[in-house]
């Protein structure tokens, strides 16, 4: 077990390696000219001003000393500037980074909660119309386009009802709580402002749910399968004969058990969070690490993309390793080698 | 037993199924504030960012002009009257040789930077040389100056390469503002491009005299600034202005609708429109801003756009039309390159559509069936869309028989293929960074080297250059007025540059906001913003 | 229960979720999202393939005022140029089913190979391509597609590409497991024994019955693919206009907030094709029933 987990671990750094390698051949060997993003098209043809651009960024130079250099920069932690924002992309990403966790957290919560619930009440009531209605709530938020449930919601609870404060993490007037953790649900606790952490809970509401009812659909289905699985296994049949109520079966014995690969789950939701995280926080202009992403993207800012890539590649990589091992602990026919 | 497990069930869906979402939607309306704003409250201004940089000598930007102008000063303002007359701001006095090639400026004595020293002349060189050796993007408005001398403190005198009767209005550019030389250089900052290292001090603070002062930035999300408590003019209205990050038009609205903010400059005509106007002043004003299309006749693909052939495309194209569809009729039309207000834009004849005529050059020229391609960047500025505008111009070209293939862009793609193959038929925007016309010559006339001559390969015209060279030199503005004139109808000549549209700006606020007005220099002067 | 994960791409189709108590009962439940899956899939196909001859409008040009809210001559109104929005609905399918299959069916081709090989040969062979399956694998897949896309040039060919780049490692890896599974196999033990070239047990043993895992996981992906296509385009990374793609149809609805009719159309459009895409994938699943 400790081999294989060294294993893994030593193994990181060279995926690292592969990554950093394919998306920097991917952005510079195509005909996209990045120039325009750090001197406005207007200079384009201003000789002086791109020259002078190209030194200070590099990109005078031949694209393998261009690799060499950025991966000699990286194993000092250096993720280089980013064209667009003038700051580290280590800063920039840190900077950000903590809207997306609250985010992401602030939907799994929701999504494992509310999977969890709904999983118990159609295993509960198998076949009977919360059964079927859960069934199909869960795959309508597995089939939803994120970004156009978004808009849905923000066009009904924000725009039409005004139940819901609209886009960004807070309004625009409000001063936000001093960082701490870079959680403005905690921050603002932390500071004892309640105004600011109720109204950055309600402004999670929207994206945080837009973002977990995908995983609202694989818990819900993955409880309720495995809670019929329990409900059906000989120690429930024996607790029920020694009469047992109903309700303590069902939460002191089989949903314990039933649990557990629920929440291995909760490890691999790590994709589809990412790659909702980048849809929702467009439409919810949400200055998180997924928005950058798509500014960077869309600007062509190289050392942003890379930094992006490798974030994402690193916490990938973790979940992948850290439910492995979850699977292991709890299941110990698993045989990790 | 069963209805116990039936409320068990019932309890957890209900947590469930309320959970996060109606929770938080018990609070009611959605937090606004905005009725009870006291004067002293800061502004809130929505605004979608295009930051390159807060250093004064490398920013070059939209929301860069609003910003510099409030931190940092230039020697000479722009009367927000009539956007034309230059007043004194750091100088007090300024004049010229008669060759327009010496400029003096005397410094207002009074003026001093946030932290209490003065401005000085030392400074004002330091802004200047640091501006040309940078070579950022705004570096062209100084890269014309040979030498600055400074006879004493308060005198500066600018020596040009050549004679340059813009020089004036470049001053008054935001990105000619003045920054404190001692503290600039105590964080790294140099005047030669290897050398300076203040960049990044800069995104985190300012050094300069202007009525705000820089609190903080936090890129993609909000720009802060103080008042500068110690300002030696006429102090601001607001102790403190906050331009947040709003990408689009419609939050932008409904932001300002609900007070959540006070100012949004970028509603595009949809969106203005049935705007709940209560408690909330829209104004429209003319902007300098427009839309163009560009005929390469020089590159591959491009041959066919002779004189002739570019004539009947500048008649092919329904102007009204254009502009009905990109911002709603919200606009002008506007004949050359050079803007309409600009010096030498007067009595020049609007565009006009002319469908039987554009045919009929075009069966002289012989030119049946015509196909071009346009590719051109996916942009959407001023509240123009760019496939929206492009694909009127299709439809238009189609009237005439020549078929337009639309080939749109990232603009990084864009800007590769341009400075390569070149693009036979593109658009492109334009907003100007002060008030002289010759901006617009310099970067649209077919000067020999000038940017659209080497994008669209169009023979260049020397003649162009010698009337250029003549607006430099002339002494009274009657006489620049003329020549600017001559250009202006030479550029509608030339046919490569077919300005498209014109936008409006619209200028909303709440309506206890007074002051609001849009520079041509500038942008939006924040000193000039009051509450009440 | 059986909860199998591929841990890579987690799309709630591809966690196989289901009781053991219900694995015999589930097919006759199945049926009838089933037939509505047949039913969505088999109409929007028909719509692709036929629209030009029927359509009720030109997708690109403007049929009349701007902004028009949906009434019976434009049953889901007009857009911001007055193109009507109900018949660039219909003709977004020619973008997006074609899409999604070249690039399933690329990334199958190509996964499969790749796969195939690293199983069959092992050794170095199959450490090399597994660990650049590793690489691809480890990256969000929206990132990586973004960052080809971005780098190519936004584009519905570009994003092809990128989302092919993106999804062969699932192939790959799903061909490797089943080959190595199948080599395991006594009769194939002993075909090799014998002598039987490489490629006469590729093709006679493994591929046969690989057919069916891929053809169930290529169903379930066909709707994810929709979905990823309609994103890129959403963020401006892929189709660009005029061009009538769902995902930046619903960006001109975003721009267009207060028009709701713009955005409602292709929204439902992509929810009812992915929804339909599982629902069949899901059936299949029972029918071919492809756990073991």
């Amino acid at each position: 077990m400790r081999r294989y987990v060294l294993r893994r671990v030593a193994i990181m750094p060279l995926l690292l390696l592969g990554i950093v390698t394919m998306v920097f051949a991917v952005t510079r060997l195509t005909p996209a000219n990045p120039l325009v993003t750090i001197v406005g098209e207007r200079n384009l043809g201003n000789r002086v001003v791109v020259d002078a651009a190209k030194r200070r960024w590099g990109l005078d130079r031949s694209v393998p000393v261009q690799y060499e250099r950025y991966v000699a920069n990286l194993t000092r932690g250096d993720l280089g500037t980013s064209f667009r924002t003038r700051q580290s992309v280590g800063r920039d990403l840190s900077d950000r980074l903590p809207a997306t966790l609250e985010l992401t957290l602030a939907a799994l919560v929701f999504g494992l909660v509310s999977g969890v619930g709904l999983g118990i009440v159609a295993a509960r009531r198998r076949d009977g119309w919360i059964d079927h209605l859960s069934r199909l709530f869960a795959l309508v938020g597995s089939s939803m386009p994120a970004f156009w449930a978004g808009l849905l919601l923000l066009y009904v609870f924000y725009s039409r009802l005004g139940w819901l404060p609209g886009p960004g993490r807070l309004d625009p007037r409000a001063v936000t709580p001093l960082r701490r953790t870079g959680f403005y649900t905690v921050d603002s606790l932390l500071a004892g402002d309640w105004n600011t952490f109720w109204a950055s809970v309600r402004h999670l509401a929207m994206p945080a749910f837009v973002l977990g009812w995908g995983i609202t659909g694989i818990v819900s289905r993955l409880t309720r399968a495995s809670l019929l699985d329990e409900l059906g296994a000989d120690y429930v049949r024996t607790a029920r004969a020694m009469g047992i109520s109903e309700r303590r079966v069902v939460a002191g014995h089989a949903l314990p058990n039933a649990l557990l690969p629920t929440i291995t789950i909760a490890g691999f939701s790590f994709a589809f969070l990412i790659t909702g995280a980048v849809l929702v926080e467009t439409v919810f202009s949400w200055n998180g690490v997924g928005s950058y992403a798509v500014d960077a993207a869309r600007s062509l800012d190289y050392p942003a993309i890379m930094g992006v890539s490798l974030l994402g590649g690193i916490a990938f990589l973790l979940t992948n390793l850290l439910t492995d091992l979850t699977y292991a602990l709890i299941d110990p026919r698993i045989r990790l080698s | 037993m069963r209805a116990g497990r039936a409320r068990s069930v019932r309890i957890l869906s209900g947590i469930v199924a309320a959970g996060l979402l109606a929770a938080a939607c018990g609070g009611g309306k959605s937090g606004s504030s905005g009725n009870n704003v006291s004067a002293q409250q800061a502004l809130i201004i929505a605004r979608s960012m295009d930051i390159n940089s807060l250093d004064p000598q490398r920013a070059y930007c939209d929301t860069c002009q609003i910003y510099l102008t409030a931190v940092y000063e230039t020697l000479l303002g722009l009367d927000p009257k009539d956007n034309k007359t230059l007043v004194p701001r750091l100088a007090t006095k300024w004049s010229s040789n008669s060759a327009q090639t010496e400029f003096t400026f005397t410094l207002n004595p009074k003026a001093k930077f946030a932290d209490g020293k003065p401005v000085t002349s030392a400074d004002v060189k330091f802004s200047w040389e640091r501006l040309k050796g940078l070579a950022g993007s705004a570096s062209y408005l100084a890269s014309g100056i040979a030498s600055i001398a400074t006879p004493d403190a308060r005198t500066v005198v600018a020596t040009m390469t050549q004679p340059n009767s813009a020089f004036l209005a470049q001053v008054n550019a935001s990105y000619m503002g003045v920054v404190e030389q001692s503290v600039a250089e105590a964080k790294g900052a140099t005047t030669a491009a290897a050398t300076d290292k203040a960049e990044k001090w800069f995104l985190a603070n300012s050094a300069g005299s202007g009525p705000f002062t820089l609190a903080s930035y936090k890129s993609g999300q909000e720009v802060r600034l103080k008042r500068n408590a110690a300002y030696w003019g006429t102090k601001a209205a607001f102790p403190e202005v906050v331009m947040k990050q709003t990408a689009d038009a419609v939050t932008q609205r409904q932001q300002l609708e609900q007070g959540a903010v006070d100012i949004a400059m970028q509603l595009s005509t949809d969106v203005a429109k049935n705007m709940n106007a209560k408690n909330v002043t829209v104004r429209k004003v003319p902007s300098f801003n427009y839309v163009y299309l560009a005929l390469s006749p020089g590159v591959k693909g491009g041959e066919a756009l002779t004189p002739d052939v570019r004539k009947a495309i500048r008649l092919a194209l329904d102007y009204k039309g254009l502009l009905d569809v990109t911002v709603g009729g919200a606009g002008r039309s506007q004949p050359s390159p050079i803007p309409n207000g600009f010096l030498g834009t007067d009595g020049l004849a609007p565009p006009a559509r002319d469908v039987a005529q554009a045919k009929r050059l075009l069966a002289q020229a012989g030119v049946t069936k015509l196909s071009l391609s346009a590719t051109y960047p996916t942009l959407n500025v001023y509240g123009v869309d760019f496939s929206t505008a492009m694909q009127k111009v299709q439809t238009d070209l189609k009237a005439v028989g020549i078929e337009l293939k639309l080939n749109p862009v990232e603009i990084s793609v864009w800007a590769s293929k341009i400075g390569t193959d070149g693009i036979p038929v593109t658009a492109l925007y334009f907003a100007p960074d002060h008030t002289d016309p010759s901006q617009y010559v310099q970067y649209f006339g077919l000067m020999p080297g000038s940017q659209w001559q080497t994008w669209t390969k169009a023979p260049a015209r020397p003649q162009e250059n010698q009337l250029l060279n003549q607006a430099f030199a002339a002494k009274s503005v009657n006489e620049r007025g003329a020549l600017y004139k001559q250009l202006a109808q030479a550029m509608m000549d030339d046919g490569v540059i077919i300005p498209l549209v014109n936008p409006d700006l619209y200028l909303a606020a709440r309506s206890d906001i007074k002051g609001m007005h849009y520079s041509a220099c500038c942008n939006l002067d924040l000193s000039q913003l009051s509450r009440g | 229960m059986t909860a199998t994960v591929d841990s890579t791409v987690l799309t709630p189709s591809v966690v196989n979720v289901e009781s053991r108590s219900e694995q015999g009962s589930r097919s006759r439940r199945a049926r009838l999202p089933a037939y509505i899956g047949l039913v969505i899939v088999v109409g929007w196909t028909v719509v692709a393939a036929t629209v030009p001859l029927w359509s009720p409008n030109d997708p690109l040009a403007p049929v009349g005022a701007r902004l028009l809210e949906p009434s019976r001559a434009h049953l889901l109104g007009t857009d911001a140029l007055g193109r009507d929005v109900f018949t660039r609905v219909l003709w977004g399918t020619r973008t997006s089913l074609p899409v999604a299959f070249v690039v399933i069916v690329a990334s199958v081709a190509l996964g499969s190979l790749v796969g195939a090989a690293a199983g069959f040969f092992g050794g170095w062979v199959d450490a090399v391509l597994m660990r650049v399956v590793d690489i691809t694998m480890a990256f969000p897949p929206i990132l990586l597609a973004m960052a080809i896309t971005a780098s190519l040039g936004p584009g519905i060919r570009n994003a092809l590409i990128g989302m092919v780049l993106v999804w062969w490692p699932i192939y790959a890896r799903l061909l490797a497991a089943q080959v190595q599974s199948v080599r395991r196999r006594d009769h194939v033990e002993s075909a090799v024994a014998i002598g039987a070239s490489r490629w006469l047990v590729l093709r006679r043993y493994v591929l046969p019955l690989s057919y069916t895992p891929v053809l169930v996981n290529a169903t379930m992906d066909f709707g994810q693919v929709v979905l990823l296509t309609a994103s890129l385009s959403f963020i401006g990374l892929g189709a660009r206009p005029p061009s009538p793609e769902w995902g930046a149809m619903i960006t001109e609805g975003a721009t267009n907030f207060y028009n709701w009719w713009i955005a409602a159309g292709p929204g439902v459009a992509i929810l009812s094709v992915v929804l339909g895409f599982n629902f069949l994938g899901d059936a299949l699943r029972d029918r071919l029933d492809v756990r073991d």
